[in-house]
């Protein structure tokens, strides 16, 4: 039962030529036009075939359009509306949802007599759907191209129907030559006359048939009305296993053949073309057989073996098609259409190897694509450092996540307990560079921080003393002095950076540390060169010579420093601070780990990193010239930051075996993930002050958000440890606590408190009083088993006992757990938790000066908080960062449903 | 989708009033198995595959048992049976038993979508009971037949006339199999076979066909199957827990096809387009852990949500993430990629980083955005990459995917570990 159409065909064929499938001649109805595809789809396409689509059909939005570049398609709710509104169409483009389809071709073909083709694009057409839909068409006499095809295009005619081949540049793809092309991968029609272009060959009609059960055109249709186009000298054909379309076809002018799909056999279903699932006989080898019949040659086209015909030749790979259709057309006297235009050559647009040494041909420098692709691309390079997208960060953070299971938060990918293995000065920066420093990068640090230090004469002083004589704990004392640190105090400090990043950001300087790179192009105008040097205001400020002296015999290396020297001026201190942090952030802000904001606020850290630290030093040793009795020249050119901060505890330089146990517990206390309360005071402060307009965020306020939220529970209660053991050990007589030969019994010191302990917890019990916890001893996560562990405190102490290091605290705190459970305080060996190993270190590390009297209960008190603050103050960065990049404003609110209220 | 068996193929056939042979469940008691064979003299048991494979026969993979005994050994010989038919392999779970239906007449049924003819299409042969394919052709009937019209009775009779059927058989035939297209069509088949049909004798003599063996094919794009109520894990063993996953985001606007290839492979290709998805597969072979299509323009949020599905199954093993299509016609590349990196931000910030080096080959709509977006994710999570454009052959780039797996497994991946700052390689 089917419309008798061309003459031969057993069933109806209705398209003559290849010339009749696109022409501007067609009048087109789209069906669902404003659907998601066709809205951005059917615009170019009418544009691009001159404004060829008369209407579209929407159920229920009769009357809006489509707007289009060369005018607006109307739209109906049905096509019998549109055709009594006066349009005509011969052809049907179906956007519909799969189940749609089959109605939709209905509804095409009994209300409009005038039809001769629906382009159906939809796909995942149920097979059910699909034999109706042949059916209807068979019997009415209507094309049908697809489903779950890209539609057909003329790049003679300039005209393309129904899907996107060419995608939204149709002109691009669309040569004008002398090539047919039908392929059952839509994708692949567009990249197959891309391909073509590269050996000169050009197009005529292209189709993209789909590769559904049902190919409503397939090959055979495709092939007689190939013959009967004169434009069409040759043609080329893609195909895919299943199905018997390509069987037995008589071609009559030469084709390449693609089959693609050998190892398509080994799948069990479909992945993407229903319809590529071969039978028994139907499988891609037999498809290559059944081509290389109807071409007579021997076997495969391949650029080793190139086996061809005046006939034709089989290839498996799309990119052997452009040479096996010129050598094929070599055999038939004919040339390519015009010049080849590019070539298929593997051409890396973008890469970075992140500094991996890969294989010289894995490690293929990226080339200049084509225009306008270059121009985005080097638009996209001219953006200097990284783009982060903002978002909502109230408890997030990109910054820091602590391992629930661990309980061990990673800063920027590092592990707190690495960080305590690294140097204080390699982690100062991490937070804001997000990588370790190298040796070159904390001789810079060094150098930046100690430049800050010594607050004499600045009543930041005055202020952080009167704090400290209000009774205030070492955390007011230090907001007091961030709070001084306003943006006005680093104003020219980070114009200073912002002009550097600016200077060199296109000057081809990759590491800041390259003292060889030519600068010599770099011209900077006065404005900018007054900013870098010293007023005469600043004229009796020794700092600047002291600075630099103090990076020369450090050996430190930047290039900014060489630039701003060359200016031949004195250079100001805060342009030497712009230098340092510039060559610090240079490396990762090229790599795009770190944005340019993150950069160019890196001096304002340093700054208050600086005056944090000095504002912990009493007032009274701040001289100039001198700190705590150090001279100056000593603090620039060889004191570390590790140095300054035991400095600022004790009053004095730690020895080497003093400075370790410091590093570690700075290290241990960097953070606690995005929900400690101290994180949270930073978040918010941000947040309050709106980082979606980051010039107005108040770093310093930022920190004092996190100071103001670290109190005697939180931070100060790395005394309670300390305290603790104080009182095991006042009476015992220990003298060095580093040394294994004590001489003390620890295992009966242990056993005797766990005895006590357990008296006091039975009377507690029978009293309903509240049992007195032990510091250092149990943690909420870590427990149950018969033996517990704080892994925290395993990797201090395997690290402490691989370095020959002995700490009869911790030792102690071993044997109390141990001890707790064998007198029967604890149902089983509870952990020593981390906070243990604070105290231990840091009572450790205090003991003499305590037993000499150097140092009073109060003071061990105060040190304990202060080595909080110091290592907190890194993690506050971190995050302050962190949320000023990525969050938005007020983010950190808790919305109203979420709030509760209690009476 | 495939079903295979009388254990569920009598229950369809009921649907249609299509006579079928009895047959019990696994879960027969001893009882009920002895009834049968009382009754029938001669039972097969039959494994239960999921899925379809064919050749059981051939396999010896069907029993026979004329005594409750025998029956027994069979259903412990057949129970767990393992068979590998081409590319297929099944593990079965359970037995059947089915009555045997003592018949003259054996005949072969199918009907499917023929591409030669691009119809529904009967084939018949009253010399069924055997692989179609041993047949002498003049014994088979292919018949084309109208969808709209359906299987009409003169289509069944004129086809049996042709191959010369014996005459008893024809009224009976003519007036049964017309209802299996009902079946066929209007519950989302793609195919449906019966072999055999017995045609068996009644008091007066007139044949029953009876169908002793059920196959057919559904459609998973057709929502009829849902009509029948078949319970999911019947097609379990089709498709992993990943893919069933990702199944469940199925929708039109946006592919969503995957297959685990290599469950260990080493290259997680993110593919746009079924031709890249057949060139990707060919090219990659056992390197690939899926073949996949994600191409038909997803909006953002489906492709990020199929993106995590494959990051949470197969990133930790994946040595090269590796984004691959044509020159897209409508997918939008920003869209598409922004999906692909946010899911690997998440990914990294949920599970930690894991080294990989990414390669893309790409064209396509706001293709330099894209790219734009997603090397700030990539820069942001420290990962080595490669873009290639539309302008390098895409079995090019693919081969390059596969010399970057090679080098990771020589050592870069230990490498780019390195840089991420893990102790040591998982993979």
């Amino acid at each position: 039962m089917y419309h008798k159409g061309i003459e031969g065909f057993p069933y109806f064929l209705g398209l003559r030529s290849l010339a009749d499938i696109a022409t501007r001649d067609d009048r087109v109805c789209v069906l669902n036009v404003l659907g998601g595809e066709s809205r951005t789809v059917t615009p170019t396409s009418h544009a691009f075939s001159g404004g060829n689509v008369v209407f579209g059909t929407s159920p229920g939005r009769g009357g809006q359009v489509l707007k289009t570049p060369v005018g607006d398609i109307p739209v109906y709710n049905n096509v019998r509306e549109g055709l009594d509104a006066g349009h005509a169409f011969d052809t049907g483009v179906v956007y519909l949802p799969p189940s749609g389809v089959r109605d939709g071709v209905a509804e095409l073909v009994r209300v409009n007599p005038g039809l001769r083709k629906i382009v159906i694009i939809t796909e995942k057409i149920s097979v059910h759907d699909a034999r109706e839909i042949r059916a209807m068409a068979q019997a009415n006499g209507i094309d049908i191209i697809g489903g779950n095809c890209l539609g057909v295009a003329d790049s003679w005619n300039r005209v393309r129907i129904g899907g996107a081949l060419g995608g939204d540049k149709p002109e691009e793809s669309l040569l004008k030559g002398s090539v047919a092309i039908f392929s059952n991968s839509g994708g692949f029609t567009t990249t197959i006359a891309q391909y073509l272009a590269t050996a000169g060959w050009g197009t005529t009609t292209l189709v993209s048939s789909g590769k559904d059960v049902y190919i409503h055109y397939a090959a055979p249709d495709f092939a007689h009305a190939f013959g009967n186009d004169d434009r069409s000298k040759a043609a080329v054909l893609y195909a895919e296993p299943g199905g018997y379309y390509e069987q037995g076809i008589d071609w009559t002018k030469p084709v390449v053949a693609c089959v693609v799909g050998r190892w398509k056999s080994k799948l069990t279903r479909a992945v993407g073309h229903a319809g590529a699932m071969a039978g028994s006989g139907d499988s891609a080898e037999d498809k290559e057989r059944w081509f290389m019949g109807a071409f007579g040659v021997p076997g495969l086209f391949t650029p080793e073996n190139p086996v061809v015909s005046a006939k034709g030749a089989v290839v498996t790979n799309i990119a052997d098609i452009p040479a096996a259709l010129t050598a094929v057309m070599a055999l038939n006297g004919a040339a390519p259409d015009f010049a080849p235009r590019g070539d298929l050559a593997l051409k890396p647009w973008v890469a970075n190897d992140q500094g991996l040494r890969l294989p010289p041909e894995l490690a293929m420098p990226a080339v200049t694509a084509p225009e306008p692709y270059a121009g985005q691309i080097a638009a996209l390079g001219a953006q200097v450092g990284a783009v982060v997208a903002r978002q909502n960060m109230k408890d997030k953070s990109g910054a820091s996540v602590m391992d629930p299971k661990t309980q061990v938060t990673s800063v920027h990918g590092h592990s707190v307990l690495d960080l305590a293995l690294e140097p204080l000065e390699a982690t100062f920066a991490l937070p804001l560079v997000h990588e370790i420093a190298t040796e070159n990068d904390r001789a810079m640090l060094d150098v930046a921080v100690a430049a800050e230090v010594n607050l004499v004469g600045d009543p930041i002083l005055v202020a952080a003393d009167a704090a400290r004589e209000a009774g205030n704990a070492p955390n007011a004392v230090m907001a007091t002095a961030a709070a001084i640190v306003g943006p006005k105090r680093v104003e020219r400090a980070l114009g200073c950076t912002r002009a550097l990043i600016g200077l060199f950001a296109h000057s081809g300087l990759r590491d800041g540390r390259d003292e060889e790179f030519d600068a010599s192009g770099i011209v900077c105008d006065d404005a900018t060169r007054a900013l870098f040097l010293a007023t005469e205001a600043e004229a009796a400020d020794p700092r600047p010579e002291a600075m630099l002296a103090a990076i020369a015999a450090r050996g430190g290396r930047s290039a900014f420093l060489k630039f701003l020297g060359g200016l031949g001026g004195r250079l100001s201190r805060d342009a030497i601070l712009a230098a340092i942090a510039t060559t610090i952030a240079w490396g990762p802000l090229m790599r795009k780990r770190i944005s340019r904001l993150t950069a160019e606020t890196l001096p304002w850290y340093l700054r208050l990193y600086g005056v944090m630290v000095g504002a912990t030093i009493p007032g009274e040793h701040h001289r100039s010239g001198s700190l705590w009795g150090i001279p100056r020249d000593e603090r620039f050119g060889q004191w570390t930051m590790a140095d300054l901060c035991f400095l600022a505890m004790t009053g004095k330089k730690p020895t080497p075996e003093e400075a370790l146990p410091l590093q570690m517990l700075v290290g241990l206390l960097i953070s606690n993930g995005p929900g400690s309360i101290s994180a949270q005071g930073a978040k918010g402060a941000v947040s309050a002050d709106g980082p979606q307009t980051p010039a107005r965020v108040q770093i310093n306020k930022a920190m004092v958000g996190f100071l103001t939220h670290t109190g005697y529970s939180h931070g100060g209660n790395g005394f309670e440890g300390m305290a603790f053991l104080l009182e095991q050990f006042k009476d015992a007589g220990l003298t060095d606590p580093s040394d294994p030969a004590h001489g003390l019994d620890l295992k009966a010191m242990a056993t005797a408190f766990a005895r006590t302990y357990r008296r006091e917890k039975a009377q507690a019990k029978e009293l309903g009083t509240e049992v007195r916890a032990l510091p250092g001893v149990h943690h909420p996560v870590f427990k149950g088993k018969p033996v517990n562990h704080d892994p925290r405190e395993r990797f201090i102490a395997e690290f402490m006992a691989r370095q020959g290091k002995y700490n009869v605290f911790h030792a102690f705190y071993r044997e109390l757990v141990q001890a707790l459970h064998d007198q029967g305080a604890s149902p089983y060996v509870f952990c020593v938790n981390v906070d243990a190993v604070i105290a231990a270190l840091l009572l450790a590390l205090l003991w003499k000066d305590f037993k000499s009297g150097t140092l009073t209960e109060r003071d061990l008190e105060t040190a304990a908080f202060t080595v909080f603050l110091y290592g907190r103050m890194i993690g506050a960065a971190a995050e302050i960062d962190d949320h000023l990049n990525r969050g938005r404003n007020m983010d950190t609110r808790t919305p109203p449903p979420a709030c509760g209220f209690v009476v | 989708m495939h079903l295979n068996g009388m254990l569920y193929g009598s229950r369809l056939l009921g649907h249609v009033d299509f006579p079928a042979s009895e047959v019990l469940g696994p879960d027969a008691g001893e009882d009920a198995i002895q009834d049968l064979i009382a009754r029938h003299g001669l039972i097969f048991v039959k494994p239960v595959f999921r899925g379809g494979v064919g050749k059981k026969g051939k396999a010896g993979l069907i029993g026979k048992a004329r005594d409750l005994k025998t029956a027994l050994a069979e259903k412990e010989r057949l129970y767990f049976a393992e068979h590998r038919h081409g590319n297929a392999f099944a593990k079965a779970n359970g037995v059947t038993f089915e009555a045997g239906i003592p018949a003259e007449h054996e005949v072969y049924f199918a009907i499917t979508d023929d591409t030669h003819f691009r119809a529904p299409t009967m084939t018949l042969t009253h010399r069924g009971g055997v692989e179609i394919e041993d047949l002498d052709k003049s014994d088979i009937a292919t018949v084309p037949f109208e969808a709209l019209t359906g299987l009409k009775a003169f289509v069944v009779a004129n086809a049996l006339t042709d191959i010369g059927a014996p005459r008893e058989i024809i009224s009976p035939l003519v007036q049964h199999l017309p209802k299996l297209w009902e079946l066929m069509h209007h519950y989302g088949m793609t195919t449906l076979e019966l072999n055999p049909i017995r045609m068996r004798p009644g008091r007066d003599g007139r044949l029953t066909p009876v169908a002793c063996d059920f196959k057919c094919g559904f459609d998973r794009d057709d929502p009829r199957v849902g009509r029948l109520g078949l319970p999911d894990q019947l097609f379990a063993a089709d498709i992993s827990a990943f893919e069933q996953e990702v199944n469940q985001l199925r929708t039109h606007q946006g592919q969503s096809d995957v297959f685990v290839i290599n469950e260990s492979g080493t290259i997680l290709a993110p593919t746009f387009g079924g031709g890249a998805n057949s060139l990707v597969t060919e090219v990659l072979g056992e390197a690939a852990i899926i073949s996949s299509d994600f191409g038909g323009n997803p909006p953002y949020e489906k492709m990020k949500a199929v993106a995590s599905i494959c990051y949470r199954h197969f990133l930790p093993q994946t040595n090269v993430l590796f984004i691959i299509g044509g020159k897209s016609n409508n997918t939008d590349i920003l869209e598409t990629f922004r999906g692909m990196g946010d899911a690997l931000r998440e990914y990294f910030a949920a599970h930690g980083p894991t080294p990989l080096y990414v390669v893309v080959g790409r064209g396509g709509p706001n293709l330099v955005r894209g790219m734009g977006n997603l090397t700030e994710t990539l820069e942001s999570l420290g990962l080595p990459y490669r873009f290639f454009g539309f302008d390098s052959a895409i079995s090019e780039v693919v081969n390059y995917a596969k010399r970057v797996d090679t080098w990771m497994r020589a050592g870069g991946r230990d490498e780019i570990a390195a840089t991420l700052g893990l102790k040591a390689a998982a993979a």
